[in-house]
């Protein structure tokens, strides 16, 4: 079980304030800003595989990214305007380790005239580790409960974060 | 004891009570209660933490009756928090949260948002550990759920003594 300590609200605001920085970073497709939120030994597991170390990271997602460019498009075909969304996250603290399971979903403008269409929604399972001060993700999954094979479950989540703590 | 404090680890709660009714963890969502919590909500109200860890045990089976995918199979249901006004005074505190569902209910399988309304809590903070003492759950779109006309946070804030 979690010690909810003194530190834990700070620790949270910061986690939380993270997660945000990571969305916009995504989204706008600064990659710049995205991968100096990452160990430089970090792991990232999404929807093409999994991949290790951060300059092996910001290449795969920039690959990413221009798939999705050409992948999600507005009925004129442009690239569409797609948003990640993070909605409630639980989140373990010891010390200087730290482990999210948070609930996202993604919407963009590539319904009918250009309206909002809800994407897919899934949960991101983190670890993170305070380097110098300062939070970063040791290690992101993206699950996705659209994707086969990518779904999260069926356990509660919530049940490997906690798991994840003690080891 | 700080206000932030207290927030922080409510927030946590909240997570953790809808990855527990989401992925229907019986004893995860059972013991987001107190032992002599309530859950009122458009099943009916239950009372006590036993009663309640019964409840959820029926949650799949109740769930996959209202929510089915375009092939008929139980849809995935997703429960979602947004803003919480959250009101704490010592070792009790009340909120006030919107959610919505969504779920893998539309055409081929599509993302499907199925219904909002929300939550009116009274939490109790026990050995140190905050823990719903009453959830009421409102669905607009449930008639005889609704949350009604007036501001919910009044209620709330009448409620801690304003």
């Amino acid at each position: 079980m979690q010690d909810y300590s003194e530190a834990y609200a700070r620790d949270r605001a910061e986690i939380e304030d993270l997660m945000a920085r990571y969305l916009f970073a995504l989204d706008y497709s600064d990659l710049d800003s995205f991968i100096e939120m990452f160990t430089d030994d970090a792991e990232f597991e999404f929807a093409r595989g999994r991949v290790k170390g951060k300059d092996t990271i910001l290449e795969t997602v920039k690959g990413f990214k221009k798939r999705i460019g050409e992948h999600y498009k507005d009925e004129d075909g442009n690239p569409a305007v797609l948003r990640h969304v993070l909605a409630h996250t639980a989140i373990r603290i010891e010390g200087d380790r730290a482990w999210t399971r948070a609930q996202w979903f993604e919407m963009a403008n590539d319904g009918p005239g250009k309206s909002l269409k809800m994407g897919t929604f899934g949960i991101y399972e983190d670890k993170l580790v305070r380097h110098d001060g300062r939070w970063l993700f040791s290690e992101r999954r993206i699950m996705n409960e659209f994707l086969p094979g990518r779904e999260s479950g069926p356990d509660n989540p919530v049940r490997g974060l906690d798991q994840a703590a003690r080891a | 004891m700080s206000y932030e404090r207290d927030r922080a680890e409510i927030a946590d709660l909240m997570a953790r009570y809808l990855f527990a009714m989401d992925y229907m963890d019986a004893d995860a969502y059972a013991e987001c209660f107190v032992e002599d919590g309530v859950l009122d909500y458009a099943m009916g109200t239950t009372t006590g933490r036993e009663a309640i860890r019964a409840e959820a045990h029926a949650f799949r089976e109740n769930i996959a009756r209202i929510f089915v995918d375009w092939q008929g199979n139980p849809a995935k249901l997703r429960h979602l928090v947004q803003q919480k006004a959250i009101r704490i005074e010592g070792d009790r505190a009340w909120n006030t949260g919107f959610w919505w569902e969504m779920t893998n209910a539309g055409p081929e399988g599509r993302p499907k948002a199925e219904s909002f309304g929300t939550y009116e809590d009274e939490l109790v903070r026990v050995d140190g550990r905050w823990l719903f003492q009453r959830r009421k759950i409102y669905n607009e779109f449930l008639p005889g759920r609704e949350s009604g006309a007036v501001n919910p946070v009044l209620a709330m804030d009448t409620a801690a003594g304003a």
